[in-house]
């Protein structure tokens, strides 16, 4: 018990403004660092950007009155990314207590990344952000960010405190995959737990863990090994320079609602995104894509009033098919993107057609 | 049986032709199969001449299995039904392809050896080479497929889909998933789309990549997995649709060429555990093994790769966990073992064995571990 007694005092005496899981002794930083990469860190916050007193604490961090891990503290934290490139900062957190992210937020953090991506000196962007809606932030990234430069987003399961954190090997490894030359062209990626991800593709499927991050249906590409950076594939779905929307700076979208399927669910959730001006509605369908008697209703008076329906699958791999019965009730299938990635699609689709064949190209092609 | 159909490689004309002229296929009629004579009531397609000329090469197996009672999912002899009766048993077929065969073996996947496999890359070479050919179906027993398939992945020297099959059932069970495993294989053979992404194994509407895809259970239809990396797309009824494009040298890049070959270098695998000792590697050397593959370590085989090394015997070092990378670490190559990156064993041996064709060189080795 002596042990467990010292470690728990010794993480009550530690000031809260210093990380306490890492343990000392960096190599030697390098002292010229002109043959390096160039790799702009920008954080958006998140958990690897939170702390608590307590390394304990791995679920009930940050909140009021403790202040956040600033792109300062990492570099701090972390001399070792020295040695790996050339590191610039970026801070794109909210100020304290402000009321949260908003797609705002998405839209400002796009247009600084398409402005760092342009900047010739650059050669690969770290973008940190919290976990839970990070797939869809950087999908969203994946389509109108206009580079072949490597952009890796990141994050942590634990706070930057908590006991064994994952985000110091994670901010390490999104750093070398963004320096390495063999990350270009690959679309925007993900890496956590050493694992390569493709944003289109990659889901978070487990709350805490810190392998939760999947490449749902297809897999990861590559991996952050600790002897090297190795891609084994890449995506064959439009992205970042091939994208429509490359470039884009959208200050507003059409807003695109989602609506859940169950037994007997109501129609009228639908007829209430649209009555609060819902340009599309994106049905997360049981099974392979279905609608309740209720909901298909609605879906056709919807339609009827110029709305776009795009069926997606709750089940969470797999594709929702083209099938006649699809095609007849005018549905945008989502192939196999999950709800919240077919809604930004959806709504970057909204800004060129509203005719729902024509939307199922974007469908078809990202 | 084997050698008898070993000697005579058939291949067939006229595919319009095949259910009802081909005098096995008459002899295996006593089956009794109520599905076949339904399915041979749907009249085959015959409107269109331009279809893309697809070959089946068959080998055996479970998709090829024959049982007395429907039931019996094990006890059934694997490749025991001709290939033209398991087209026969898809007309639905002959709409996406003009479809021919050629039948290799007809052995379960155990049976499959350096002959067969010599034999089938030969074949599906030459087929391939034909300017009017569109694919090729290799239809195999799913234990040793994935051999097959890396080994076919390295010696293929075409753009062309080539698609291997099987089935976790016998031809003769309830719920059998061959048919629809062997007419989504022939969809993707005749696909454009799915021409330069090496070759592929198809069961379940997964379409794996042959390097990277492992049979990962004993006996669910589900088994063909691809650790980490996942399939590359899907024969879904809507589309073939893939979403992974290959990094890894494969088919038209490969450098490994078999044609003038009749015999591969002997390459056996070491099971590491623990206590394991060196007198299995050092058996495989006498036995005339020209390569190891070392799966995971044994205490024993520090002494017996320092023995092998210096009578010029090449070691390969994988992992038997399942997934994952063997680092590139200083200390392998001062032992001169190469190390496999996220090869299999079995897979990992394949690759040996061409290697050593070409070179008995550790360096250059591993650069070929390393590319494909």
């Amino acid at each position: 018990m002596k042990p467990s007694l010292a470690v728990i005092a010794l993480a009550l005496l530690s000031p809260v403004l210093l990380a306490q899981e890492i343990p000392g002794a960096p190599p030697p930083a390098v002292q010229d660092q002109s043959h390096l990469p160039h790799v702009v860190i920008v954080s958006m916050g998140g958990t690897i950007a939170s702390r608590a007193a307590d390394r304990m604490n791995l679920t009930n961090y940050g909140g009021k009155g403790v202040p956040g891990v600033s792109p300062a503290d990492w570099l701090h934290d972390l001399p070792e990314l020295n040695n790996l490139a050339h590191i610039t900062t970026v801070d794109l957190r909210n100020p304290p207590n402000s009321s949260g992210e908003s797609f705002d937020d998405t839209f400002k953090a796009a247009r600084e990344l398409n402005k760092i991506a342009a900047d010739p000196a650059v050669d690969g962007i770290v973008v940190t952000h919290g976990t839970s809606t990070m797939a869809e932030v950087a999908f969203y990234m994946n389509l109108v960010v206009k580079t072949d430069k490597p952009i890796v987003f990141v994050g942590s399961q634990r706070p930057w405190t908590g006991i064994s954190g994952d985000g110091p090997l994670n901010l390490y490894d999104a750093v070398r995959v963004a320096a390495s030359p063999l990350a270009r062209d690959k679309g925007v990626l993900h890496c956590m737990n050493q694992y390569i991800n493709t944003a289109r593709d990659v889901t978070k499927t487990i709350g805490y863990r810190v392998q939760t991050f999947k490449g749902v249906d297809v897999g990861a590409i590559g991996f952050a090994d600790p002897d090297k950076v190795v891609f084994y594939r890449e995506p064959m779905r439009r992205h970042t320079t091939s994208s429509e929307f490359a470039g884009a700076n959208f200050q507003s979208l059409p807003p695109v609602e989602i609506v859940y399927s169950y037994i007997g669910a109501p129609g009228y959730l639908i007829d209430a995104a649209v009555a609060h001006g819902a340009k599309g509605v994106v049905v997360d369908g049981t099974g392979p894509g279905h609608l309740s008697p209720s909901q298909t209703q609605a879906v056709k008076r919807v339609q009827e009033k110029g709305v776009v329906v795009v069926l997606t699958g709750r089940v969470g791999s797999g594709r929702v098919q083209q099938t006649p019965r699809n095609t007849e009730a005018k549905l945008v299938t989502g192939d196999n993107l999950p709800p919240e990635k077919a809604r930004i699609l959806l709504q970057l689709a909204l800004t060129r057609t509203h005719d729902w064949q024509k939307v199922q190209r974007y469908f078809d092609e990202y | 049986m084997v050698s008898w159909c070993l000697r005579r490689v058939r291949e067939s004309r006229d595919s319009a032709d095949l259910a009802v002229s081909h005098p096995r296929f008459k002899k295996n009629r006593t089956l009794g199969m109520a599905p076949l004579l339904l399915a041979s009531c749907i009249p085959l397609y015959t409107g269109a001449q331009a279809l893309p000329k697809v070959r089946l090469f068959a080998t055996g197996g479970t998709i090829s299995g024959f049982a007395a009672n429907r039931d019996m999912q094990y006890g059934y002899k694997a490749g025991s039904i001709p290939p033209a009766k398991l087209l026969a048993d898809i007309p639905e077929a002959q709409k996406v392809a003009d479809i021919s065969w050629e039948e290799i073996a007809e052995v379960g996947s155990p049976g499959v050896n350096t002959q067969i496999l010599l034999k089938l890359a030969k074949a599906v070479n030459a087929w391939l080479a034909q300017p009017d050919s569109a694919g090729a179906v290799v239809s195999h027993g799913t234990a040793t497929m994935e051999e097959t398939a890396y080994f076919l992945n390295l010696v293929i020297h075409s753009k062309k889909p080539v698609v291997i099959v099987g089935a976790m059932r016998p031809f003769t069970s309830i719920s059998r998933d061959g048919p629809f495993n062997l007419y989504n294989a022939i969809r993707v053979a005749a696909d454009p789309e799915a021409a330069g992404n090496g070759v592929m194994i198809l069961l379940n509407e997964e379409i794996q990549a042959a390097r990277d895809v492992t049979k990962t259970n004993t006996e669910r239809v589900n088994t063909f997995e691809t650790r980490d990396l996942g399939p590359i797309g899907f024969a879904d009824e809507d589309r073939i649709v893939f979403y992974r494009r290959l990094l890894y040298k494969h088919t038209y890049q490969s450098e490994f060429n078999v044609d003038d070959l009749t015999d591969l270098p002997k390459v056996d695998i070491a099971y590491g555990y623990q206590e394991g000792g060196r007198a299995a590697v050092d058996a495989m050397i006498a036995d005339g093994a020209k390569g190891i593959v070392l799966d995971d370590t044994s205490p024993g085989f520090a002494a017996a790769v320092k023995a092998g090394r210096e009578k010029g015997i090449v070691f390969v070092q994988s992992d038997r966990k399942g997934s994952g990378r063997v680092l590139e670490s200083a200390n392998s190559g001062e032992r001169g073992v190469v190390t496999a990156d996220n090869l299999n064993a079995q897979k990992a041996r394949m690759l040996l064995r061409l290697a050593l064709t070409k070179t008995n060189d550790v360096k250059e080795i591993q650069r070929m571990f390393l590319e494909y």
